[in-house]
């Protein structure tokens, strides 16, 4: 007994020794499970070549990636270095003190000019127009949509649709042919559906997808400087958006009530949908043949343009940020200065990750690279995004709340949820005293 | 509490004289375990109890301001964290009853000359012993709608189990009946296996039928037994969240363990989160007190 | 029962025997399709109707321990020759092996997850049994006052719903710096099981004879010496079951290990339902970790079968 028992102790003791070394050439980086992250690991390993510096990508799903980091942030743990946070976290992180001010970093290496508009305003500046930066933009995305081509050229599929629809069977232009085009394939008998969307409200999922309808629609959240928000986010154009994506839902596969990025490429990988929204991050599973057995036949289009012609999409995408608590600060801002450089940039795209680069971004080598890097690009100059001050989580959970119910179960109407999740946010705001 | 111990001692002990008092070991063995508990279980709730009185949030450098009972009095005044507990209850329902039914009436199967009866309880065992988290994961590919072997193997085409808001806490409900109703077994095997052969063969004597016998022999000898399982699965089905959490996200699954959890690591309302964790923990210590009483009830027989 | 069986009681009796396997075979299918799924190819994960019969096949384990990306392009022929057979599993199936800067293979997060829970259910479970069996000995030996009312507190500590615990232990920790580390959740798991393990081992030491300890007692032993030399050997099979008992339960912890560690200490259950993968989720990858991390409890639960009873109703029943 005494004999097990002191082999048992040595044998945690040294597991304990193994288990907890740390070395000081180290960094870590957190970031969320997805295909970019590991094309960002093959970039960290170039820098590890150059520099013997050992950087490492660690991931955690999306849906509790915020709640791992403010987690850790809360806990003030120096577990890592850096975190490529999503663009809302921003207003809370930085008010909060989690991470450390980028602005001379950002000034000094002319950020403003290297990356593209967008993604300074929305990844890097907090609070908006403040000129005080918090991170280097990373990962450019933004939604897009897939869609069978095989589907949509099959010629008594087109003959079809003219038919019932008095026009061409060709990817939408508009909200409106979308619901034709997603009511067209909508066949349960044939286990064949019309539209797969966004519908998980544990994170953001379903939030982005609405913004979609919403922004194309010609509608906002709300005013994000005076924080006023009705009439705003209650607005009749974003009563007609939130409809629009009620009425898209009858049309997605059974099911489809908790679907994120996962579900929606499944939806073309498994022949369940002829149109599928998704972050361009995603889309590399999609060409790929060993993933999508309908790699030839999956084609790609931009977030079609709402009623007014006006065109929208939703941002996704990360800035790259130091974290205060963090020991290695110093290598840290060494990677970062690395990472910016415009070799760095041009090797990040080709590696597959959607740099912010400016430069990279307008290069035919980038835009014809993949059969949809020409549609992130046009995406990329219209997108627009959530509330990104310290109480956004609070606000995400409020939209959930409100407007799940509706698209997913038609319980109320889009005004009614609308309305309730309009008092919601000016109560937030007003708790928070944000609009004085 | 520790003084009340050490007065209390039979002094007179054989043993005293040598060696370390007896005084002194059981102190020694007893006082460690009531500290270390004191310190990491009792300390803590002392600490949030605090907290729940104030306004703090983990997430921010604001220090706390003191706000009275206003924590208390929003949550009981908001209609969301009423639906949490109904839901909370309705669950509670479900699956306790699903696990008697299920469990016991295996029991009644089981209760009788079967070959390899050890090996077939053991088997039927396995479920609860395993990580709810992990395999809670893996009925999520069960139960899909397209490719889940469940839908396949009942016929029931795409039935939606975990997106249709009205079948989520059901299909929630039964995996954690597959999960527990073997220990309701368990339970009342041993209950079964307890009533005297004689009264059956008594019963058998004078003609009764097999609904007299159950109702008046059997069920009466097994139910303080049963009822340790019933309580038992209650305060745990209570503090569900591991499985309702992997599985779905559906407003109509949100158990109070889970919206607890959001307010206080998601939001980050960390003095009303604690406000919740004191109405929640109230209740549960009353079940347990249920469950103890039972406990001891059953030891004396 | 008795010898004479009346035909409809035989018949009755065949109806039990074929309801009971009925039961097992739906009780055990999920563990079964784990089992399966763990060692299927890929494309055959999901279809319908299930596949059963098939080829199996180890690239799920080889793709648990291994980092993978996306390929963009299929690798070059030399480079598929050269490679080993493991990785040859991975180019297979669409992917390729994440290597550092120094051509090193990278490991998933699971090794290191599964050897997380292992520290952290072990290091619990020898200082909760240990600390357990100490203090059963206090109470089943010597009178306690208020014996009743301290062992109702020391099992309403366990009764606790985790997230309510978890809530003041994380501002707890983040002043004195244990979140996210083994010790940390070793403590947790430790003040968890204790209580389980004083009720537990109380009800054992209660089954083994005083009159042991007296003998010893008057043979010159000390009671420290008696407790060890006497009570201890005769206790084993009972502290081995309540190990066992408290290991598993740390094994398979979930709410405390999700919110109270992130990348050190984060053991395997709050980490498989991340291995859902990138953009597609690899059920067969998702069904190897499972394996690996069920295999050591369902082996227990065999060895245990005798003492489940007793374990789960904290040792108030014993057969």
């Amino acid at each position: 007994m005494r004999k097990t028992m002191t082999g048992l102790l040595a044998g945690i003791g040294l597991m304990w020794a193994c288990g907890s070394s740390a070395q000081a050439q180290e960094l870590t980086i957190f970031w969320a499970e997805w295909d970019p992250a590991n094309y960002l690991q093959e970039l960290a390993n170039e820098y590890e070549a150059q520099t013997g510096v050992k950087v490492t990508v660690e991931t955690t799903p999306w849906a509790d990636f915020q709640t791992k980091a403010f987690t850790e942030f809360n806990a003030k743990g120096s577990a890592y270095d850096m975190v490529v946070g999503d663009s809302q976290w921003i207003g809370a992180a930085s008010e909060a003190g989690h991470y450390v001010d980028l602005t001379d970093f950002f000034n000094k290496h002319k950020l403003n000019e290297v990356m593209a508009p967008a993604t300074v305003k929305y990844y890097a500046e907090y609070p908006s127009n403040s000129k005080k930066y918090w991170s280097i933009p990373a990962e450019g995305d933004a939604v897009g949509w897939s869609y069978r081509k095989d589907w949509f050229e099959d010629p008594k599929e087109m003959e079809a649709f003219k038919a019932k629809y008095g026009y061409d069977l060709a990817p939408p232009k508009t909200w409106a042919e979308m619901r034709d085009i997603a009511e067209f394939f909508h066949r349960p008998g044939e286990k064949r559906y019309g539209i797969a969307i966004y519908t998980d409200n544990s994170y953001d999922g379903l939030v982005m997808g609405v913004e979609n309808a919403m922004f194309s629609y010609g509608g906002e959240l709300g005013d994000y400087q005076s924080y006023k928000v009705d009439g705003i986010i209650n607005s009749e154009k974003n009563v007609k958006a939130l409809e629009m994506y009620r009425e898209l839902y009858g049309f997605t596969p059974p099911g489809w009530a908790k679907t994120f990025f996962v579900e929606n490429n499944q939806a073309i990988t498994e022949n369940l949908a002829a149109m599928s929204m998704n972050y361009f991050a995603f889309f590399p599973a999609l060409v790929n043949e060993a993933s999508n057995p309908n790699a030839k036949v999956t084609g790609f289009f931009a977030n079609p343009a709402g009623p007014g012609g006006e065109q929208f999409a939703a941002l996704g995408g990360q800035g790259i940020s130091v974290i205060s608590y963090s020991d290695n600060q110093e290598e840290a801002m060494k990677f970062l200065e690395w990472f910016i450089k415009d070799e760095t940039q041009k090797r990040w795209a080709e590696l597959g990750g959607y740099t912010a680069s400016a430069k990279v971004l307008e290069s035919p080598e980038f835009q014809n690279a993949t059969p949809y890097n020409k549609a992130f690009y046009e995406t990329m100059f219209k997108v627009k995004d959530f509330w990104a001050t310290p109480e956004y989580a609070e606000l995400l959970i409020q939209m959930n709340q409100r407007i799940y119910p509706f698209v997913t179960a038609g319980q109320g109407t889009a005004k009614e949820a609308l309305d309730s999740l309009a008092a919601d946010w000016k109560a937030t705001f007003d708790k928070y005293g944000r609009n004085k | 509490m520790a003084t009340a111990v050490m007065t209390s001692l039979d002094t007179k002990s054989r043993s005293a004289s040598r060696g370390m008092s007896d005084i002194r070991i059981r102190n020694l063995f007893i006082i460690p375990t009531i500290l270390f508990l004191i310190v990491f279980n009792i300390f803590p709730l002392i600490y949030s109890l605090g907290y729940s009185f104030t306004d703090f949030r983990a997430s921010s450098n604001a220090p706390a301001n003191f706000v009275g009972l206003q924590n208390y009095r929003a949550l009981l005044n908001d209609p969301f964290i009423w639906l949490n507990f109904a839901i909370t209850a309705k669950y509670v329902i479900i699956s306790v009853t699903g696990q008697v039914i299920v469990g016991f009436g295996t029991a009644m199967l089981l209760n009788r000359d079967i070959p390899l009866k050890g090996l077939l309880t053991t088997l039927l065992l396995l479920p609860m012993m395993l990580s709810m988290a992990v395999v809670g994961l893996f009925w999520k590919l069960l139960y899909d709608p397209s490719f889940g072997i469940i839908n396949y193997t009942f016929g029931l085409g795409s039935f939606e189990w975990l997106s249709n808001p009205d079948m989520a806490l059901y299909a929630v409900a039964i995996t954690d009946i597959w999960m527990w109703s073997p220990f309701v077994m368990l339970l009342s095997l041993a209950g079964l296996s307890a009533v005297p052969k004689h009264l059956y063969e008594a019963a058998a004597i004078d003609r009764a039928g097999p609904f007299y016998t159950f109702f008046r022999i059997t069920l009466p000898l097994v139910a303080p037994i049963l009822m340790i399982a019933i309580i038992f699965r209650t305060m745990e089905a209570f503090k569900t969240f591991d499985l309702a959490y992997i599985l779905t996200s559906q407003p109509t699954t949100e158990v109070i363990s889970i919206r607890l959890y959001k307010m206080a690591f998601q939001e980050w309302q960390t003095g009303r989160s604690c406000a919740l964790a004191y109405i929640v923990l109230i209740m549960v210590l009353a079940i347990t007190n249920i469950y103890v009483k039972y406990l001891n009830k059953v030891k004396e027989r | 029962m008795a010898a004479v069986q009346t035909r409809s009681e035989r018949a009755l009796n065949r109806i039990a025997i074929a309801a009971v396997l009925v039961i097992t075979l739906i009780f055990l299918a999920p563990i079964y399709w784990i089992t399966a799924t763990a060692f299927k190819p890929r494309n055959l994960a999901t279809t319908i109707p299930p596949t059963v019969l098939f080829e199996p096949e180890i690239s799920p384990f080889v793709k648990l321990f291994t980092k993978r990306s996306q390929l963009r392009e299929a690798p070059a022929p030399e480079e598929y020759a050269a490679a080993p057979w493991w990785e040859r599993m991975v180019f297979d199936g669409g992917e390729k092996i994440v290597r550092s800067g120094r051509g090193e293979v990278q490991p998933s997060g699971y090794p290191n997850r599964f050897m997380n829970s292992l520290i952290v259910a072990i290091t619990s479970t020898v200082l909760a049994v240990g600390m357990g069996t100490f203090t059963a000995y206090g109470f089943s030996r010597f009178r306690v006052k208020g014996e009743a009312d301290l062992l109702f507190f020391i099992l309403s500590t366990r009764m606790l719903p985790p997230v309510v615990v978890a809530i003041p232990m994380f501002l707890m920790y983040r002043v004195v710096g244990l979140n996210d580390t083994h010790w940390g959740l070793i403590i947790l798991y430790t003040a968890f099981n204790l209580s389980f393990s004083v009720w537990l081992m109380k009800g054992f030491i209660d089954e083994i004879p005083k009159e042991y300890e007296e003998a010893a007692l008057v043979d010159g032993y000390t009671r420290m010496q008696a407790f060890f030399k006497i009570v201890i050997p005769e206790a084993a099979t009972g502290i081995a079951a309540t190990a066992v008992f408290c290991f598993i339960t740390a094994w398979n912890e979930y709410a405390f290990a999700l919110i109270m560690t992130n990348r050190r200490a984060q053991t395997a259950p709050p980490f498989i339902p991340s291995q859902v993968g990138s953009g597609l989720p690899d059920w067969t990858v998702i069904a190897a970790g499972t394996f690996l991390f069920l295999l050591p409890v369902a082996i227990f639960t065999f060895l245990l079968r005798n003492h489940l009873l007793r374990g789960m109703s904290f040792g108030a029943i014993r057969k």
